[in-house]
């Protein structure tokens, strides 16, 4: 799947093989929250993210509201990815909205503020994947937060 | 990809425009204030009330260059009935090094200006003044005809050092040039601007009244539409193919030939410099920002094109734990 963030001009790669995988183990929570890393890597002239896996939270929180993740273990995979050949690293944040929309709540929309701004994420345009899931289904979108504000890819 | 001229030249105008240096300007005009008062305490009895020229008098200015002068006109009988002109302008000199130089700027003798450069204040800004001392033509007459003799010390053009003098109404000078800007600010104004930041890049160049009465001159005697890039292109064409020739009649005294104030060789060479930036522009659109060149202290916003996934710095990320809704 291929997409353009068409205000500002960025691009976004992900195979669908990926979403599968995304929406089966958001599948296994339902009807609750659940989410994890994006992994990936950026192409040479910055302006594609390429997404390529995920990882999953060792501890979190959820409810079919609420998706609370926690960071316990993850530093480790992602300095074995950084160090990789090769390289991955932290491109940003997928969850679920389970029965729910595809749009990003304020709630997500601080939390992307917070991950942009925070000393230890060292990009500064994390990506945000919400999965509307169902039984019969998901609807993915995708967001980047660019300079303090989150756009949609198309 | 190729420059798109258009876009780069909106751009140098927006970056140069004088708001974004609002701070610099507050400071040039409170000297000017200052100066201007202690000219009126200095020759109480002697002088008519100082005013505004220059660029940001006529509207034209640049954030790169202020060009703030201050036009002091004085009676004719000011400095003695058979005071000179030479008298006028070395008495006010005095008064100006005496009281600024050596303590807050330096003071210099310029070409019919005095010009005070004041040191850098804790902000690194830099406040330059131009006064330009002036007598009227006959005593008591300065209040109707406004018209001013001024002292060349040193020579400009076909204007001799000490020999000569410009009579010249400046009220009517600043007045053509800013209505002409104001009515015309698509055009004429952005020209006139642009010209100016080409100058300024250079580091040398035709005195902007020369600037200033050739475009307009230029938009009087051809054709000018399009984009700012094909207007601009028509002005410098014009100027290549006029500035040897060209007339400027001065609006503050149509005796006056403000054309005279650059002489035959800087004509050639400003014809020469239109003609070569022409023939570079055409060859390679990129040349256009040698030539014009945006004020990189205050970019214009990001292009799309120009738009990244940023990374702050190497090394794996720790993102903190969230919560999403």
């Amino acid at each position: 799947m291929n997409l353009t963030c068409k205000d500002i001009g960025l691009r976004l790669e992900v195979e669908n093989t990926l979403l599968e995988q995304l929406y089966n183990t958001g599948m296994k929570h339902y009807p609750n929250e659940f989410g994890g890393l994006l992994t990936g890597h950026y192409s040479e002239d910055m302006k594609t993210c390429h997404i390529t896996g995920t990882l999953l939270p060792q501890k979190y929180k959820s409810s079919r509201y609420y998706f609370e993740r926690g960071r316990e273990g993850l530093l480790e995979k992602l300095e074995k990815l950084y160090h990789a050949e090769p390289r991955s690293i932290y491109v940003g944040e997928w969850h679920t909205h389970p029965d729910g929309e595809k749009g990003p709540s304020d709630t997500d929309k601080q939390a992307m503020q917070t991950i942009s701004d925070h000393e230890e994420v060292t990009i500064s345009c994390p990506v945000l994947l919400i999965l509307a899931t169902s039984p019969r289904g998901y609807t993915p979108g995708f967001y980047v937060n660019f300079k303090n504000k989150l756009y949609e890819y198309e | 990809m190729a420059t798109d001229k258009v876009k780069h030249l909106d751009c140098v105008l927006e970056s140069h425009k004088i708001r974004k240096e609002q701070a610099l300007l507050d400071k040039h005009t409170a000297k000017r204030g200052e100066i201007k008062e202690a000219l009126e305490a200095k020759y109480t009895n002697t002088l008519y009330a100082p005013f505004n020229s220059g660029s940001l008098a006529k509207n034209t200015a640049v954030n790169t260059k202020f060009d703030i002068d201050l036009m002091a006109p004085f009676k004719r009988n000011a400095f003695g009935s058979s005071g000179t002109l030479e008298d006028m302008y070395e008495n006010v000199y005095k008064f100006l090094y005496d009281k600024y130089h050596g303590k807050e700027a330096v003071v210099r003798r310029q070409k019919v200006s005095i010009g005070l450069e004041f040191y850098a204040d804790a902000d690194g800004h830099v406040v330059k003044i131009d006064v330009v001392p002036g007598r009227e033509l006959n005593q008591g007459e300065y209040l109707n005809d406004k018209r001013l003799n001024l002292y060349v010390y040193e020579q400009f053009g076909r204007f001799e050092k000490g020999a000569d003098h410009l009579r010249s109404n400046i009220h009517a000078q600043v007045k053509h040039i800013r209505d002409r800007a104001e009515a015309e600010r698509d055009s004429v104004r952005k020209i006139i601007r642009l010209l100016k930041v080409w100058k300024i890049g250079k580091g040398s160049g035709p005195k902007s009244f020369f600037l200033e009465l050739i475009t307009i001159k230029a938009f009087d005697s051809k054709t000018i539409t399009g984009d700012i890039w094909e207007k601009l292109k028509t002005v410098l064409e014009y100027i290549r193919d006029n500035a040897k020739t060209v007339s400027l009649p001065d609006p503050g005294n149509s005796g006056n030939d403000v054309a005279d104030t650059m002489t035959d060789s800087e004509k050639s060479w400003l014809s020469s410099d239109m003609d070569t930036m022409l023939t570079n522009i055409a060859a390679s659109d990129d040349m256009i920002k040698s030539y014009f060149r945006i004020n990189e202290k205050h970019p214009c916003p990001e292009e799309k094109q120009e738009n990244r996934y940023g990374v702050k710095r190497e090394g794996a990320s720790n993102p903190p734990a969230n919560r999403f809704g």
